[in-house]
């Protein structure tokens, strides 16, 4: 019987799998070469059944975990994978985010006495390599997916402001990036060229194809362990395991419906506000989320597609089971999302992406949130800093002559929750990297740092109080390009029940001891000498503050 | 009086370890070695000690001031665990003063919207910048000026701190500004801790998080340190390195004990692994709560500087030891999901499992009493008996959720199985975490079990793993201690250099290691060795430029192609590449300074006659993988050198339980050793193990 499964052996594969795709991810870190995924493990991998669903994620970045079955998807329905091929893709459009996030994807194949299923002609060459014929049909997939310093496009880090996806940089659709365990040597020549720092770029592509290998061997072993039936028998119940604590969870949410409205501040082209809207019908164990009334999307690159929306409605409800469950496909099985195509929750292709995966999908969690507190006043907390403060600084090295690429998230306040304040200088919601330590990007990149601190009472007052934000200041030793691209400059993180506002943030330039604002979203040139300073958000506050609290904090400071 | 017999003072070594709850001695004399157990006194753990010393030097007929003590302590962990430190300051670079604070910038669990991090080890109001900035490449871009200084000896009079930590950006590369400071306020005459004394290493959140554990543990470790060096003055304590060092250095930088305890058991289970004429093993120690799990092969012990304690980097040299949290007490529950969790909760020693008598608590040892695994006699030697009647109660509690979310009848006995199955699961992990996932081949290991519930487990996790050998030392009980007192002086030193592999190189990194061998000579000459009786070791941390981790590989003889060449054979070891193109650049110059302790002559045990099977003591009933078996229950005491056991069956002893189950080749070794041999298992149908 399909359904039927016994406790423990789901609780063993729970395990099996999640570890596969942890492996996975020690393997990447580990042999990669740019600082964004060593340092800052800027990167995700998963594991997928026979039919591309996934069965189990890595503890990694949020934002690519709901998004990551879409890139499987797009790969499995352009390319017909054959053993030793890996598909590389970050179209947007199919199946990626945006395009500096590459994803890569490889059929894991049986050995034709595992899974008894028709034998292949072994390939010609390497004959000794495998003895045995590999099944026709791939019992699972693997995928891992990693932020690369540079995709190309105008500005370094390719995370500038573009007006289409064409100036963003370069873009893949899901294409044979290996063939029958070689690289293609003619598509790898092609994208490096198109890429700065090509030469850490091969390097971090290799990371990736070495840490599926990792994984297709750590499946092929369980495989040989506990038999094929068994361990595909036990995807799916690990798929229906998600949906059963996802329903459990919805239950727990009053019947209703509930709406609210956030905005980003603007998308760099123009100052208008960027509405983004939602309403959420929760009917017994399903829910319904219609992001219905968002904005059209825009000039600017703050669009996200339908791949980010899913992955922050799939946070944020996963927020509400609690304990760790697997990221399956089970968990999006009772919601329903609605997001319109041509809003800027549903960008549709030639829409400049850059922005969407880091900025607006913030904005999706905040605005889901926001409605969900009115069902769930004391579990949800005040909004976080809303942003994710990337800054890419890019040019030659004066040292060595050669290109560099410095590309980091700068954390800020966690909105206070009932129990506890928000924390301070951390990375909230859809991200979670880490930052680039001040001795090694002074080692690594003609930048130094001139301050690095918490930024006091920005954190929103209230019963608890908001976390407080960072201040970042950098200045450049050599000519840079500097991008920056964040929110949260104007419309201010929520309080929660009570709580006031955390406090807006601020970007300033500063040349020959003048200081001036600059735009929360664009490119500037830096000469040697001029600095950067980036005021991160404070979270907001929980509860309304009482005086003597009030009283205590102001003598305080 | 007993000096009458032995006119002069002859040497006893004594080795403490104070981690559980029992504290253990192990010493030598009178070519025997002696092992002693006292229950632990938490509140002072130097009451336990100083009663056992007085009885070793009774029994030795030494005076107890003439003993040389190492041990292995908890004060520091403890202390840091429940943050019971000292009132610290820490002095930074000015626009740094937050580094504590903000860390790494990440928050400790994904999805839980209540996750809290602990706060900053020093809190805002103690943490104090100077105006001061030096380049990565030691240009000094803002001298410290000394109004600065006098400003700042003010401010930490006012504040009334007990101990100082300093850490200035940069500090390895030009220590001056670091030193002036010290120097200024040494007139408060309090404790001080200087970042490029401790960790002269880059990336600054690690070393200051270490400096500033350091300077929090100071005064306390000081005083411990001092009251048990009043009796005993020839103290050494346990390192987390796996090396002992004088009381003094402990007391200086208490920051290296900090797995003192943990690291004494891995040295004492590799010295009864080499005494089994093997160096290839994985330590397996579970207890109560959590688990140790560690690696060691011909190069010893594997060291890391990414260690984290209490939520808190380490970034010194300490023993490569993985933790998880499961062990005994691991509570069993089905979640709403229908799927059977062990842990993380525990129920700890205190209400402790159902089968204790306190709780209804179905944990790891009730599911391990309900299919018999304990020979009928509870533990400690039938000093603790168990509640059998409990577990199964608690046990059928588990099966009958396990039977409504499976839909089908679950006996008890496959619920019990089940919780085993499923913390093997997790304990399978974290060994292949160590083994597989860094590059060894757990086929060329054995399995080395110790603590409570570690033989428990010990054979399922070596077939699962296919490693063909599980040995359970002889006196597993009292490994730590042993470890601790055999262990030799370790003083680890290491600098950041940062230089590229290129010609000339040799010259720099001479004069590097040069420099720190002046330190460890002399350091090791007030230890009480003369060089002679030293032994050092350089390494190197290198990695390909552009990099962010390292590689440490033996310093090599000869140019720059040799250090290149010895770097990409260790990289392709560990990760299945090398890019020989590519630039190696030298991290860190690191040297370990060793100073030799004679060892203990390793004691036979008795033997009866050669190959002899073992009569069992008694027969039972007990589960093994689901099935049950007629077993034979041996007692450990009564197992000479050279007997074969018959298998299945449970060995006790007085704190620990094996279980061996059919098939496997069971014997006894010349030391007391149990050598558990397990058939070849086959080779894995993908023809090789993963390799990370």
């Amino acid at each position: 019987m399909r359904n039927r499964f016994d406790p423990t052996t789901l609780e063993i594969y729970r395990a099996l799998y999640t570890s596969v795709a942890e492996e996975m991810g020690i393997a990447l870190r580990r042999t990669a070469f740019s600082p964004n995924i060593k340092e800052r493990r800027d990167y995700s991998c998963a594991v997928f059944d026979s039919n591309g669903r996934v069965i189990a994620q890595g503890d990694h970045m949020p934002v690519h975990l709901g998004s990551m079955p879409m890139a499987v998807a797009a790969a499995l329905s352009e390319l017909k994978m054959a053993p030793g091929d890996v598909v590389a893709l970050n179209d947007p459009f199919a199946g990626g985010t945006h395009l500096p996030d590459v994803t890569l994807v490889m059929g894991v194949f049986g050995r034709d006495q595992v899974s008894g299923a028709k034998y292949q002609v072994p390939a010609k060459k390497k004959k000794n390599r495998h003895l045995t014929p590999h099944t026709r049909h791939p019992l699972f997939f693997v995928a891992n997916r990693a932020h690369h310093a540079d995709m190309g496009g105008a500005t370094p880090g390719s995370m500038g402001l573009a007006t289409d996806v064409y100036g963003e940089g370069l873009r893949l659709p899901p294409i044979r990036l290996v063939r029958a365990g070689e690289i293609v040597e003619d598509v790898m020549r092609l994208i490096l060229a198109n890429v700065r720092g090509h030469a850490e770029r091969r390097g971090d592509f290799q990371a990736q194809i070495g840490s599926l290998k990792t994984g297709e061997s750590r499946l092929l072993e369980i495989v040989a362990r506990r038999g094929v039936t068994e361990a595909q028998e036990y995807a799916l119940h690990l798929i229906a395991y998600s949906g059963r604590l996802m329903r459990h969870a919805i239950e727990l949410i009053p019947d209703g419906t509930y709406q609210a409205e956030d905005w980003l501040d603007d998308d760099g082209i123009s100052e208008a506000k960027i509405p983004i809207r939602v309403r959420i019908a929760v009917d017994g164990n399903r829910a319904l989320v219609d992001f219905g009334g968002s904005a059209q999307q825009v000039a600017g690159a703050i669009n996200a597609v339908e791949a980010i929306t899913v992955s922050a409605v799939s946070y944020v409800f996963r927020c509400l089971i609690g304990g760790d469950v697997p990221a399956s496909a089970g968990l999006m099985e009772p919601i329903e999302v609605i997001a319109p195509a041509g809003t800027v929750v549903n960008a549709v292709h030639p829409a400049s992406v850059a922005g969407g995966n880091v900025e607006t999908s913030q904005r999706i969690v905040d605005v889901l949130f926001k409605a969900l507190a009115q069902a769930l006043p004391d579990r949800i907390p005040a909004a976080s800093q809303g942003t994710m403060n990337n800054l890419t600084i890019g040019g030659i090295d004066p040292r060595t002559g050669r290109e560099f690429s410095y590309y980091e998230t700068v954390a800020g306040g966690m909105g206070a929750r009932a129990n506890h304040d928000g924390m301070s200088a951390v990375h909230t919601h859809m991200t979670n990297s880490l930052n680039t330590p001040v001795e090694a990007l002074e080692y690594s990149y003609p930048l130094r740092i001139r301050e690095y601190n918490i930024r006091r009472h920005s954190g929103g007052n209230g019963r608890r109080r908001g976390g407080d934000g960072v201040v970042r200041e950098i200045e450049a030793l050599a000519p840079a390009r500097m991008s920056i691209l964040a929110d949260r400059r104007k419309h201010a993180p929520y309080g929660q029940n009570g709580g006031e506002e955390g406090t807006v943030g601020n970007d300033i330039i500063i040349q020959q001891g003048s200081s001036r604002p600059i735009a929360s979203k664009g490119s500037w040139e830096l000469q040697p000498g001029d600095r950067v300073r980036i005021e991160t958000p404070g979270g907001g506050g929980f509860g309304r503050s009482s005086g003597a609290r009030e009283a205590r904090r102001k003598h305080k400071a | 009086m007993a000096n009458a017999k032995f006119p002069t003072a002859r040497p006893v070594r004594v080795g403490v370890d104070t981690g559980g709850t029992f504290t253990d001695f192990v010493c030598e004399f009178d070519n025997r070695l002696h092992v002693l157990k006292l229950p632990s006194t938490p509140a002072d753990p130097s009451t336990a000690i100083f009663a056992g010393l007085n009885r070793i030097a009774e029994l030795a007929g030494v005076k107890l001031s003439d003993i040389e003590v190492v041990h292995g302590t908890t004060v520091g962990t403890n202390a840091l665990l429940q943050r019971r430190g000292a009132r610290t300051a820490l002095i930074t670079t000015r626009g740094f003063e937050d580094v504590l604070a903000i860390g790494r910038q990440a928050r400790p669990e994904l999805y839980n919207l209540d996750a809290v991090r602990p706060p900053a080890l020093v809190p805002d109001s103690l943490r104090f910048g100077v105006r001061e900035r030096i380049a990565a490449s030691g240009e000094v871009l803002e001298a410290l000026e000394d109004n600065e200084l006098d400003a700042l000896a003010a401010k930490l009079e006012a504040a009334q701190v007990e101990s100082v930590a300093i850490s200035l950006l940069f500090s390895f590369v030009h220590p001056e500004h670091e030193s002036r400071i010290a120097e200024s306020i040494s007139a408060l005459n309090i404790p001080v801790s200087i970042s490029h004394q401790i960790l002269p290493e880059y990336r600054e959140y690690e070393r200051t998080s270490t400096v500033a554990i350091n300077a929090c543990l100071q005064p306390l470790m000081g005083s411990y340190l001092k009251k048990l060096a009043v009796r005993a003055p020839k103290l050494r304590v346990m390192q987390s390195s796996g090396g002992s060092i004088s009381a003094a250095a402990a007391a200086d930088e208490p920051v290296r004990t900090i797995l003192s305890g943990p690291a004494g058991g891995v040295v004492g289970a590799l010295r009864a692994a080499r005494s089994a004429g093997l160096e290839n093993i994985v330590t397996f120690d579970m207890g109560g709560t959590s688990t140790d799990v560690a690696l060691c092969d011909r190069a010893g012990l594997r060291m890391t500087n990414e260690a984290v304690v209490a939520g808190l980097p380490v970034a010194v040299s300490v023993m490569d030891i993985h933790t998880v949290g499961a062990g005994g007490g691991s509570i069993a529950r089905v979640d709403e999901g229908g799927s059977l969790r062990v842990g993380p909760e525990s129920a700890g020693a205190d209400p402790g499992p159902a089968c204790y008598g306190r709780s209804r608590l179905p944990t790891v040892t009730d599911a391990h009493l309900v299919l018999g695994h304990f020979g009928g006699s509870g533990l400690l030697g039938g000093e603790f008996p168990l509640d059998g009647q409990r577990a199964r109660e608690a046990i059928s509690m588990l099966a009958a959720e396990m039977s409504k979310a499976a839909g089908r009848k679950v006996s008890i006995t496959d619920a019990a199985q089940g919780v085993i199955s499923v913390v093997n699961t997790n304990m399978e992990r974290a060994l292949r975490s160590i083994s597989v996932e860094r590059g060894y081949d757990p086929r060329e290991f054995a399995l080395l079990p110790f603590g409570g519930a570690g033989g428990l487990h010990a054979i399922d996790l070596a077939i699962a793993l296919r490693i063909p050998r599980v040995i359970a030392p002889t006196s597993a009980g009292a490994l730590s201690a042993m470890g601790v007192v055999t262990a030799d002086v370790v003083k680890d030193l290491s600098r950041t250099v940062m230089l590229e592999v290129a010609p000339g190189i040799d010259k720099k990194l001479e004069t590097a290691f040069k420099e720190l061998e002046q330190i460890a000579v002399g350091a090791l000459r007030k230890e009480g060795f003369s060089e002679s009786k030293q032994r050092r070791e350089r390494s190197l941390a290198a990695r390909y430029k552009g990099q962010s981790f390292e590689l440490n590989i033996e310093s090599p003889k000869g140019g720059s192609e040799n250090i290149a060449a010895s770097f990409h054979r260790a990289h392709q070891a560990r990760y299945g590449y090398a890019q020989e193109s590519d630039v190696v650049e030298i991290v860190s110059t690191k040297l370990r300074s060793i100073g030799i302790v004679k060892q203990f002559k390793e004691p036979r045990i008795l033997g009866s006659r050669k190959s002899a099977w073992a009569k069992p003591h008694s027969s039972g009933v007990a589960y093994f993988d689901g099935t049950e078996h007629r077993i034979g229950i041996y007692q450990r005491d009564d197992l000479g050198a050279g007997m074969k056991l018959r298998t299945p069956c449970i060995v006790t002893e007085y704190s620990a339980t094996t279980l061996i189950p059919e098939g496997a080749k069971a014997r006894v070794d010349l030391f007391g050793n149990l050598i558990i041999e397990l058939r070849d298992s086959k080779k894995s149908s993908s023809g090789r193990v993963a390799r990370a």
